[in-house]
């Protein structure tokens, strides 16, 4: 026994020799991460629990922060719209995905053109994409109301007043949903791109001399083998829903999601208490929704591998 | 899959992959055309007092970009943004490529743990790590300086040239590195002298990547900048969007902060798609 743990830790070191070099230059990557990481799980704990009174005095460890904000109105309904938010985009994120990536599949002249053309979004700095928008969505004269209104020759009349795009929930945030899936569409599209080219052809070719029309080979064939992309596109979008800032920080002002109270709560409170423990219960959240829907995800794959 | 022509004409979903085609360029082109729109007009164009707002400005003209040349407040953001990208893109590159040449090469204990720290940290929500990222550098006093910054970008950049060049590294030839061990060269002149040469136009991609995370960062520049004199370029079009300016001046700056985005990303899209997906596929 003892001389099989002395042959490991001679191994262990003779491991360590031969790696001495690559382990020197890997050290200083990962103690600056490491350093990084304990700082922020450290800080951002200790905030949380710190309650810094009106008169500045400092109470700490407590949870009065997490009870204050049980009973803060803002903090709730930021909660009800990011939870909406993620809901709602990340399924349309997949969908704006699927199809850029559907389209770019198929062999055509231009491909490549047109294949860089629909990564550009990607490029385009997320607080431009939301300038932009606001200026397209301005109220009551922007292009989009010009162009619901009829107000050009080529498009019909769909709306009889200027839509104010800024002042309600549904449509300021549905405009930054607008821009979060403009933005990221082709991230989502290159990994259901992989997804789509890594189906070997024989599996169609043997359909199709089985008679398989176009709509049973996309059902059959592609959407299940394409479920682990699908996945992967579900679980890290929704990761980016959750956390969420510049476009309903620009956007949708008067409507924060977390992402967003937790600036208004640092720089308007001017708390970096509550900023902190709005911070730990967004990514609660995250961890909890993800590892639910990566779990739901991989049983659903064993279900479908199963028929 | 090589259609012919003669079953492309009867393939029944061409016109609809046509349509779909048409629809998706539109909405991806339109909103870039509209910031060049803007960029370029004049004010008449944009002030319109109810009228419709052209689809093409009236007078067309660089008037927006030529005062934004003048305006100090501007061409100071221009300087800070490319100063903290540049130290960005060396902290990164010296930190992480060595890291990464050690992980794609050295039998590292405990490897799948530190590619797993890599991809945590790069899904950690920048919105909650900024909180104590800026509460930690108030007291270190790099608030308001263009080295706090760049520490903070580092964080963000650094997960992405470990991973873009861990790619580089492995596309060399083992045999390279060794023989020139044979001959005499040391394990750090053979890097230095070898593999870092061979795999410089990688590790070039692997800069620009960085460099246009630093140009584009937002929430860090942000929180670390909003109450000082320095401010990068996204921070300085922040702050002049609270004086409710003309679209046109909006417009101009966004374009000036998009043209080097959209010229680099062409050079590096191979790259930028193995960033993008890392961690997605495995």
């Amino acid at each position: 026994m003892l001389v099989e743990k002395k042959g490991l830790i001679n191994k262990l070191i003779i491991n360590i020799r031969k790696n001495i070099f690559g382990l020197l230059i890997l050290t200083p990557a990962l103690l600056y991460l490491l350093a990084f990481l304990i700082i922020i799980l450290y800080q951002i704990i200790v905030l949380s629990i710190t309650y810094v009174a009106p008169d500045l005095s400092e109470t700490y460890p407590t949870v009065k922060n997490f009870l204050d904000l049980a009973n803060n109105e803002e903090f709730i309904g930021a909660l009800k719209r990011t939870i909406v938010f993620t809901l709602v985009g990340t399924p349309l994120e997949l969908i704006a995905g699927m199809i850029a990536a559907g389209l770019i599949f198929r062999e055509f002249k231009g491909r490549g053109i047109v294949r860089s053309l629909f990564t550009i979004p990607v490029a385009i700095p997320g607080i431009v994409t939301a300038i932009i928008l606001f200026i397209l969505f301005d109220f009551p004269f922007g292009h989009i109301n010009d162009l619901l209104l009829g107000r050009h020759s080529f498009f019909p009349k769909i709306i009889s007043n200027p839509i104010p795009w800024r002042s309600t929930a549904l449509f300021s945030l549905g405009v930054a949903m607008f821009g979060k899936i403009w933005r990221d569409m082709p991230i989502s599209m290159l990994i259901i791109l992989s997804g789509l080219q890594s189906i070997s052809r024989d599996q169609y070719e043997a359909a199709e001399t089985m008679g398989a029309g176009g709509l049973q080979q996309f059902k059959y064939i592609t959407l299940p083998l394409l479920v682990p992309a699908m996945s992967s596109v579900l679980v890290l979008r929704s990761i980016e829903m959750w956390k969420e800032f510049i476009f309903p920080y620009i956007l949708a002002g008067s409507y924060p999601l977390l992402g967003t109270l937790i600036e208004r709560a640092y720089h308007e409170w001017n708390s970096a208490t509550e900023a902190a423990t709005i911070g730990l219960i967004l990514l609660f959240c995250i961890i909890i929704f993800t590892t639910f829907l990566f779990y739901s995800l991989s049983w659903l794959r064993k279900q479908l591998v199963k028929i | 899959m090589l259609k012919t022509h003669k079953t492309m004409k009867r393939d029944p979903y061409k016109w609809v992959w046509l349509l779909g085609m048409i629809i998706m360029i539109i909405i991806i082109i339109l909103p870039i055309y509209m910031m060049f729109k803007y960029s370029i007009s004049d004010r008449s164009s944009v002030v319109t007092g109810g009228a419709v707002i052209p689809l093409w400005p009236y007078h067309p003209t660089i008037e927006q970009f030529e005062g934004l040349l003048e305006e100090t407040g501007f061409i100071n953001a221009f300087f800070t943004s490319l100063g903290v990208a540049f130290l960005t893109v060396c902290i990164s590159l010296a930190l992480g490529a060595p890291a990464a040449f050690s992980l794609a090469r050295y039998k590292i204990p405990g490897k799948a743990m530190i590619l797993i720290l890599l991809i945590s940290i790069r899904l950690f929500p920048d919105v909650i790590s900024v909180i104590p990222v800026v509460e930690t550098f108030i007291k270190l006093k790099l608030v308001n300086t263009i080295i706090g910054a760049s520490l903070a970008h580092t964080l963000l950049s650094l997960p992405y040239v470990i991973y873009i060049a861990m790619g580089v590294f492995e596309t060399i030839p083992k045999d390279l590195e060794e023989q020139a061990q044979i001959l005499g060269a040391s394990k750090l002149y053979a890097f230095i002298k070898i593999i870092v040469p061979i795999a410089l136009p990688g590790l070039a991609a692997a800069a620009i990547y960085v460099f246009l995370l630093s140009w584009n960062e937002f929430i860090f520049s942000y929180f670390l900048l909003l109450f000082g004199e320095l401010t990068t370029i996204p921070v300085f079009l922040r702050k002049i969007l609270s004086w409710t300016p003309q679209h046109n001046l909006l417009a101009a700056i966004s374009v000036m902060l998009s043209i080097p985005v959209i010229i680099f990303t062409f050079f590096v899209q191979k790259y930028m798609q193995a960033g993008m997906t890392a961690g997605a596929v495995k």
